[in-house]
């Protein structure tokens, strides 16, 4: 079974994980699904799918947020903290920073549920130690 | 063909726009091509594998049927020596190399044929291995077109807020401030929960009679005094 973003956004709206954890999941115009997840309602996460993979972003920031001179530094400090966090990978789209998975398309609702919770508390845990070098 | 090589070179280029249209057009129409061309190879290829393998089928049985005759000719051959007809079995050994000449003969066509099949086998193995890699790297197209897409809606989304100084700062503090509260109202309710638990597990405890009831450590201490008056 495959999911869909319909199919997705329908049981995402109504589920609450065992850590208490409920979503807000909205279809946009260009076929992109917003997710906002309860623990972390400030960074939503998109979601596209390809011919195989769900694909989950969550822009964190752009080059004009970081403070001015800190942008090697802080390019520097994403690439070392990279492996603490091996399900979720640091990217730079344009000029806005991102963090974002990937899952086959043939993975279970159950452990979508768990990587966008995942990646929620990630997204935190990732600008609460960077924090110092953003404007 | 490396689709990354290429997205490398547009990005140096100071291409801003990611997706299809910094991967030349042309690199993806020959990806495609490439891929067409093999799954008509490997169709073609695999009816003419349909074809040989009926060939091959048809050649075993006569070759078995060959060894058949050959054994049974052998025995025969034997028992005419046996019963001293030589003559009668030279004859025998005529029609015994016959046998043995036609059957290597359809021994080497087998050969050949199974080596023709282990060709087309390798030559679909091939042309498979051209498919998956090639869509593997549509893929990486795809994907950075998804994920380009996926970024920019977003961006869209918090511009009205982004302008803001210190932006994700005090997001994070009211996300954090936000968890924090989630925290508290957790810890209160497991405290209320205790608290409800307790006073109703001691509740049960004293309808049960189980715990040291006034009357009960009275009397208790009142048979310890009649022990030592006993004792003394």
């Amino acid at each position: 079974m495959t999911i869909t973003l319909e199919e997705l956004a329908f049981r995402l709206n109504d589920h609450v994980t065992e850590e208490g954890t409920s979503f807000d999941a909205l279809l946009l115009d260009n076929g992109v699904l917003e997710v906002i997840c309860s623990n972390n309602d400030e960074f939503p996460i998109h979601l596209a799918i390809t011919e195989t993979q769900l694909l989950a972003v969550t822009p964190l920031f752009s080059v004009s947020e970081v403070m001015p001179n800190e942008v090697e530094n802080l390019n520097k400090m994403l690439l070392q903290l990279a492996p603490a966090v091996p399900l979720s990978a640091f990217g730079l789209q344009g000029d806005t920073y991102i963090l974002f998975g990937a899952m086959a398309l043939a993975t279970s609702f159950e452990t979508v549920v768990h990587e966008l919770e995942v990646q929620a508390e990630n997204t935190i845990d990732v600008l609460e130690a960077i924090q110092s070098l953003l404007a | 063909m490396s689709i990354l090589k290429d997205i490398f070179t547009a990005i140096r280029g100071g291409a801003s726009e990611v997706g299809e249209t910094i991967v030349d057009a042309n690199a993806i129409r020959i990806l495609e091509q490439e891929i067409r061309d093999a799954e008509t190879a490997i169709a073609k290829a695999k009816q003419s594998l349909t074809r040989l393998k009926s060939s091959e089928i048809k050649l075993k049985r006569e070759i078995n049927s060959l060894d058949a005759d050959y054994a049974d000719y052998e025995a025969k051959a034997i028992e005419a020596l046996n019963i001293g007809k030589e003559a009668l079995a030279e004859e025998v050994a005529g029609r015994l190399e016959e046998i043995s000449t036609e059957r290597d003969d359809k021994a080497a066509e087998h050969s050949s044929l199974e080596s023709e099949v282990n060709g087309i086998n390798k030559l679909i193995r091939s042309r498979e291995k051209i498919i998956q890699k090639n869509k593997r790297e549509l893929e990486k197209v795809k994907t950075i077109k998804e994920v380009q897409k996926a970024t920019t809606s977003i961006s869209d989304n918090v511009a009205a807020t982004s302008s803001s100084q210190h932006r994700v700062s005090k997001a994070l503090d009211r996300v954090k401030a936000k968890q924090q509260n989630w925290r508290d109202n957790m810890e209160a309710g497991e405290w209320m929960d205790t608290q409800e638990q307790g006073d109703d597990l001691d509740a049960r405890l004293k309808q049960s009679g189980v715990g040291a009831s006034d009357g009960s450590k009275k009397s208790s201490i009142l048979e310890q005094l009649k022990a030592k008056q006993k004792a003394s």
